[in-house]
């Protein structure tokens, strides 16, 4: 699925640990229109489960989490829906 | 309840990041958060403890600080950020600023104000209390 996923906004944070890389993402969700997709970049491997949790306790929704095993890192892929 | 008022008193390296973290996240996820900085947990903010990073730490903190390649934040940047995110106010204890003869400027930027117990407890009230 994600091959197929062509996000709009890219937010890079590899390198960050927790929580940088959610603090990164709610600060570029804040200023998005509904409906953006966002690919959130992350080499923390905690950041991969707990952004999740909070895209879907903040209503939006998560379309897919991919590792890059090779590369160490995760694509968290998200849709803002307000 | 409408959020979170943590006391924190620590000056431990591990319960500073742990109480930045949570507040930076809550903050940002448009829960209130107030932090009442006191004894220890305010001289943490102290500018020169900063410049220093002269904490007490056990093994998680030594680990992170010795961490190469990661960019971790510091529990002072995380609370910052977050205040630009969301509800986020953190209060200076004025007996522990008096007891020391300082003022906000000897502390880093985050600080909205000072204020006594009594105050703070009003700040607390409808909110969960937390210390640390």
């Amino acid at each position: 699925m994600s091959e197929s996923i062509q996000p709009d906004v890219t937010v890079d944070s590899r390198g960050a640990t927790c929580p940088g890389p959610l603090m990164d993402l709610i600060g570029k969700v804040k200023k998005l229109e509904p409906g953006t997709v966002v690919e959130l970049l992350t080499t923390d491997s905690s950041s991969s489960h707990d952004v999740p949790e909070w895209v879907d306790k903040a209503g939006h929704e998560t379309l897919d989490v991919v590792e890059h095993e090779d590369e160490g890192y995760w694509s968290v892929f998200i849709e803002t829906t307000k | 309840m409408t959020g979170y008022a943590i006391v924190l008193e620590s000056a431990r390296l591990e319960r500073l990041q742990a109480v930045g973290n949570i507040a930076a996240i809550a903050a940002a996820s448009e829960v209130p958060v107030d932090i009442f900085a006191t004894m220890g947990g305010l001289e943490a903010f102290d500018k020169e403890r900063i410049a220093s990073m002269d904490y007490e730490m056990g093994e998680v903190g030594q680990a992170m600080m010795q961490a190469e390649g990661m960019d971790m934040a510091m529990f002072y940047e995380n609370i910052a950020q977050a205040k630009e995110l969301g509800p986020l106010s953190v209060y200076a204890c004025e007996l522990s600023m008096d007891m020391l003869g300082k003022s906000l400027d000897d502390y880093h930027e985050v600080f909205d104000d000072v204020l006594g117990v009594s105050g703070f407890l009003t700040h607390a009230e409808d909110k969960q209390v937390i210390f640390v």
